[in-house]
């Protein structure tokens, strides 16, 4: 984990919620635009992932490094699922389930900030 | 509750997985990957540590895939197994978060459904309220008078 880079996709993930609702909130289904916008989400996640692995792989030991781990890889399949069910019926509800992910994204992420603690 | 309602397209309507359902299923399939992977931690690296509360763990995670699967399908028998589910959901989280207020130490704040889910901003008391209220809301061989002569 880089710091910098966790709290980027923490913030990044948070407009993705916000625009999710709004979208809902107009009833319209996510445009282009934000579809385009949650893959960049994805990608953003996905390179975090891979650093903090890299990082363990290179002897980084946290804390809780079986969960760290179970996180670390379950955060990068959520939006690519959301994105998936949400196109299959597109209407207000596409929006939500967008926003959905992306919150789970955004707590996950503001976890394994927490839990990025060397083992003592 | 009006604010979920489906909007009635076509046909296809009164299924679980269709409209709001569809966030429903979201929501169970994020409980489900978190209660599961949770549990798997817990049970493989400190089973000796609260093996009933991680053993309920694994159960809870059990029960969100099972919700999640058939509400996802939306098919007649797939209800059943979902309202099955979901009662249980219910109980599980009630009597295990009570349990884990009466006896904290026999329920370290390490499950989904210790203190009603408090880890989890209580979404896991909530769930599983929003999902009788949705099969109930989906039931199938009601009639409605916002369905016209269908």
């Amino acid at each position: 984990m880089i710091d910098a880079l966790g709290y980027t996709v923490v913030a990044l993930a948070g407009v993705g919620v916000i625009w999710g609702i709004v979208t809902a909130i107009a009833n319209k289904p996510p445009g282009k635009a934000q579809l385009l916008y949650a893959a960049g989400l994805e990608a953003v996640t996905v390179v975090q992932s891979i650093i903090a692995v890299a990082k363990i792989i290179g002897g980084f030991r946290p804390v809780e490094l079986a969960t760290t781990i179970g996180y670390l890889i379950g955060i990068v399949i959520l939006i690519p699922i959301a994105w998936l069910w949400a196109n299959v019926e597109r209407n207000r509800f596409s929006g939500v389930v967008l926003a959905v992910a992306a919150l789970a994204v955004l707590a996950m992420t503001l976890r394994l900030l927490v839990l990025w603690i060397p083992a003592g | 509750m009006s604010g979920v309602r489906a909007p009635q397209t076509g046909s296809a309507g009164r299924r679980t997985n269709s409209g709001a359902g569809r966030v429903l299923v979201a929501v169970y399939g994020i409980f489900a990957l978190a209660a599961t992977a949770r549990a798997s931690v817990q049970l493989i690296t400190r089973f000796e540590e609260a093996p009933l509360a991680y053993l309920l763990s694994a159960v809870a995670g059990l029960i969100y895939i099972v919700a999640t699967i058939t509400l996802a399908r939306g098919t007649r028998a797939s209800r059943r197994l979902a309202l099955i589910a979901i009662i249980i959901e219910l109980i599980g989280v009630v009597t295990v978060g009570t349990l884990s207020v009466v006896d904290p130490e026999a329920f370290p704040r390490a499950t989904v459904w210790s203190v009603y889910g408090i880890g989890y901003g209580f979404v896991p008391l909530v769930l599983p309220i929003l999902g009788l209220a949705w099969l109930w809301h989906t039931r199938p061989q009601a009639a409605r008078p916002d369905e016209g002569g269908r």
